[in-house]
């Protein structure tokens, strides 16, 4: 089928043309059962929110979109390699490609960081004892502006131009010469767009943790959660701009004649460089909140205090500052002669010292506890053993020499999938079941939760176990198929069983929202017998959680209240000025902008990336205009006055 | 039973692994490769046995009962003795998978420098999605490589595009093949037969396809071999 427009020529291909017909019949349905259930007010509602519990949740919302999409991606890539020769579909050659791209990109971007950040907004606020984040309006701008790029990147495979580098966009395949259509443009605006939200939001997390705890809460006593959260937000700050910089310059290479990359003066390395000081700084920045949210449910269920607290916190700054110090691993290939490639495998090895000793403290939490296994602590408990194996391959994938056999193998992407998915997933599944009641005030299903549990996990070692095996048998990355004299039919087909498995999974956790939502189980303000002050607010968390300020004169505030104050939290003299609340379109319409900036870039119309500029930049002159502070100020004085 | 019938296929999935590329190495390269593969997993098995033991034994003797419902365990804080104890042990470890990583890496690396005597040089051109081999003497091959057995074969690698990654599996690690630079590749390949060959990067559309084999002969096959392409050339 050929299509014409922005006049180009377009060639749809069969899946192009299934999807637009599921989005358009999905969309028809969508409208048609919101205006029946009358939802509009609730999505206005949260299309002009800046209160922090409604933009997690949208945050989550997201994210579960995309997880499916992604999945389904995933799915796809399972089945194309279940036998020798494979031909399914179209997925060969190019689409198998945008495939991996899209489904690599969209995981990491737009569902792992979107899950962490949204369970941030939802208690990191409410487990310090504050009121909203410290900068609201910015909150729902960094949501927005996240949305847009996701938008974007998810955008490319309706248009025909999905991303086709590999997510991780190596030059020179990914400048214009190799790869002319506009996938690759797609990714770097849309990363780029979704990056400014995701470093405006590390900026929030760390004015809100440092300015709005709670009196008396100081930094050694607060929950490891937030903690992570503040580690984790340098960790964005600073790694960031670095992939900003990187596409940056990319996108100069594509769009307008250098050769950052390229050429006499260029080099690819330098893209690798950019790209991994960034890149492995990510992997922590996914992972360092799962830690923070394991370490609060462990000790929730198992009754205990977390073991080793200062210990704890240590772990996660030497991981955050390690993380920056072993980029080069990823390229032990390249050749960068023999004393990098050591101090790279050398300090590689050393991370696992501080995530060792996490591991441990977790186990000492529960050693003579009384540990309850409901679903989050199932999540928790599913956890420990599958990050280990994860980790372990991780220390063997250190050791530069051997790296030389398992670079760019399956032996790697089983290896990072049992440390995002055996790490980040299971702690973002943790955190939902968990928080959940704070979010909506009721709690998910139990039995469907623990069907969900089983379901994940077993699927997931099915599918990730073998492909250890496949990688040391000379099975290459990102192959869209191999043939019968390679030996690995095997692994690849009890592989796909396993994504199966995690499909219908996932399918349950979905199934269990819808449910809960229909037949509500009401939770209390402390379903879980919480130690953290998120339980001793109302559920869901309204807009001014805590009536009075609590003081906070131990770790486990809430807990200790329990055991020796009969539940009654300590109030403070001094009280915290809460952040200000408004309702606005203007996020929403900021981000939008964003978005048509960005594709008028990308099909290189001038004019209009001329007139959106100004529009955004508009934008800025109204906030600087707007005094919320003043305009609050003159309301109250004249609400005194009546 | 489940878990056991799981963790018995998982062994024999392992135990099979003996007939694995990376395991049957066939140049000393890839016999220090595959061997510190394996030392570092079984470095790793103790580290994942006692995490695993610790685990389940935690799991099931502090689980809820009926009995200890209501109970509060007691409070702790944490304990400096076994912090030292998982700080210590862990680095130890890995201190002795350093040591042989650090030798192996430099003389992997070291060997890129260097000239060994009766060589043999071997052009590499790496395009999407072919090799091209050129012997001396101007022989050229595509997607098929031949080596005499027991004599240091020199690959000069470079690339006409972007980058890709040159490896056969049973000969050795891999290396990158950069476009607009040289690197070198230097292996002794030590039994005749067949291997298969392979880009590792990611290249582009068809990275899957871009394949070679290699076949390495005994020396007098290989002259026999290289005198009979020459007159064809001619």
């Amino acid at each position: 089928m050929i299509a014409d427009l922005f006049g180009r020529k377009f060639y749809m291909a069969s899946d192009t043309i299934g999807a637009w017909v599921m989005l358009t019949l999905t969309a028809i349905l969508g409208i048609i059962l919101i205006t029946r259930a009358k939802k509009w007010p609730i999505i206005r509602e949260y299309a002009t929110t800046t209160h922090h519990r409604k933009i997690g949740v949208l945050y989550l919302l997201s994210a579960t979109l995309f997880f499916m999409r992604a999945g389904i991606e995933a799915l796809i890539i399972r089945i194309q390699l279940a036998f020798p020769d494979n031909n399914f579909w179209v997925f060969q050659g190019e689409k198998f490609n945008e495939a991996f791209t899209t489904h690599g990109t969209i995981m990491i971007f737009f569902v792992a960081m979107p899950l962490l950040i949204g369970l941030m907004n939802v208690a990191v606020p409410l487990q310090i004892g504050a009121q909203d984040m410290a900068f609201p309006y910015l909150n729902a701008v960094s949501f927005w502006l996240f949305l847009a790029g996701a938008l974007l990147v998810n955008m490319s495979f309706f248009m025909t131009a999905s991303p086709n580098a590999g997510w991780t966009l190596y030059a020179p395949l990914s400048t214009d010469t190799y790869t002319p259509s506009a996938g690759n443009d797609y990714y770097i605006f849309g990363i780029q767009v979704s990056g400014i939200g995701t470093i405006l939001a590390a900026i929030n997390m760390i004015v809100t943790i440092v300015r709005h705890r709670a009196p008396g809460m100081t930094l050694m006593k607060m929950p490891l959660f937030p903690w992570s959260t503040l580690i984790t937000s340098f960790l964005i700050l600073i790694a960031f701009p670095v992939l900003t910089i990187a596409l940056y310059i990319l996108m100069f290479d594509r769009f307008f004649g250098t050769s950052f990359f390229s050429g006499p003066e260029g080099d690819p390395i330098y893209w690798q460089h950019l790209f991994w000081i960034f890149g492995h700084p990510e992997v922590y920045i996914i992972i360092l909140p799962a830690f923070g949210i394991f370490s609060d449910i462990i000790s929730t269920f198992s009754k205990k205090r977390v073991f080793g607290y200062g210990s704890m916190v240590v772990a996660l700054a030497i991981i955050g500052l390690l993380g920056f110090m072993v980029w080069v691993h990823h390229m032990f290939t390249v050749g960068l002669g023999a004393l990098v490639n050591t101090f790279f495998a050398v300090t590689t090895m050393l991370i696992a010292v501080p995530t060792g000793i996490k591991i441990f403290n977790w186990l000492f939490t529960m050693r003579k506890g009384v540990i309850r296994f409901s679903t989050p602590m199932l999540f928790a408990a599913g956890f420990i053993p599958t990050f280990v194996m994860g980790g372990v391959t991780g220390v063997m994938l250190s050791a530069a020499a051997a790296d030389l056999q398992y670079h760019d193998t399956y032996f790697v992407v089983a290896h990072f999938h049992y440390v995002i998915i055996g790490g980040t997933v299971l702690g973002a599944f943790a955190g939902i079941y968990y928080w959940f009641p704070k979010m909506f005030g009721i709690t998910l299903n139990e039995t469907l939760g623990k069907l969900h549990f089983w379901l994940f996990l077993i699927g997931f070692h099915i599918t990730f176990f073998p492909q250890h095996f496949a990688g040391l048998n000379g099975m290459p990355r990102r192959v869209y198929t191999y043939t019968a004299e390679d030996n690995v039919f095997v692994f690849n087909f009890v592989s796909t069983l396993g994504a199966f498995l995690m499909g219908i999974g996932t399918a349950v956790f979905v199934w269990n929202i819808y449910k809960s939502f229909k037949k509500p189980q009401k939770a209390g303000d402390d379903p879980w017998n919480g130690r953290t002050l998120e339980w001793s607010v109302p559920s869901p968390a309204p807009e001014h959680p805590f009536e009075n300020t609590p003081q906070v004169v131990s770790h486990d505030p809430v807990w200790e209240a329990k055991l020796h104050r009969d539940g009654e939290l300590p109030k403070a003299s001094e009280s915290r000025t809460a952040p200000i609340d408004v309702v606005s379109w203007q996020p929403v319409m900021l981000g939008s902008l964003m978005l048509f900036f960005s594709l008028a870039f990308i099909y290189h119309v001038t004019w209009l990336q001329v007139t959106l500029g100004i529009a955004v930049l508009g934008f800025f002159v109204v906030r600087a205009l707007t005094d919320e502070h003043t305009k609050k100020a003159k309301e109250d004085q004249a609400h005194d006055n009546v | 039973m489940k878990k056991l019938s799981f963790l018995f296929s998982c062994l024999v999935l392992f135990l099979s692994g003996c007939s694995m590329r990376v395991f049957n190495p066939i140049s000393e390269t890839a016999r220090d490769q595959s061997f510190l593969i394996l030392f570092s997993f079984f470095l790793m098995m103790i580290v994942l046995v006692v995490v695993f033991v610790m685990f389940a034994r935690f799991m099931w003797k502090y689980r809820e009962t009926e009995e200890n419902k209501h109970t509060i365990p007691e409070d702790e804080e944490g304990n400096k003795a076994f912090e030292l104890t998982w700080t210590i042990l862990p680095i130890i470890l890995l201190i002795v998978l350093a040591v042989p990583t650090v030798r192996m890496t430099y003389d992997m690396s070291a060997e890129v420098t260097s000239n060994p005597a009766n060589a043999v040089h071997i052009e590499v051109t790496a395009q999407q999605f072919s090799w091209t081999f050129t012997y001396e003497g101007g022989v050229q091959t595509i997607n098929n490589v031949t080596l005499p057995k027991d004599r240091p074969v020199v690959f000069h690698l470079n690339s006409k595009d972007v980058i890709h990654s040159f490896w056969i599996p049973r000969l050795g690690g891999k290396r990158d093949v950069m476009p607009g630079e040289n690197r070198r590749l230097i292996v002794t390949p030590e039994e005749t037969g067949t291997y298969q060959g392979k880009c590792a990067e990611f290249c582009g559309v068809d990275h899957a396809k871009m394949r070679f084999t290699t076949e390495v002969k005994s020396q007098q096959a290989y002259q026999q071999w290289l005198n009979e392409e020459k007159k064809e050339m001619e």
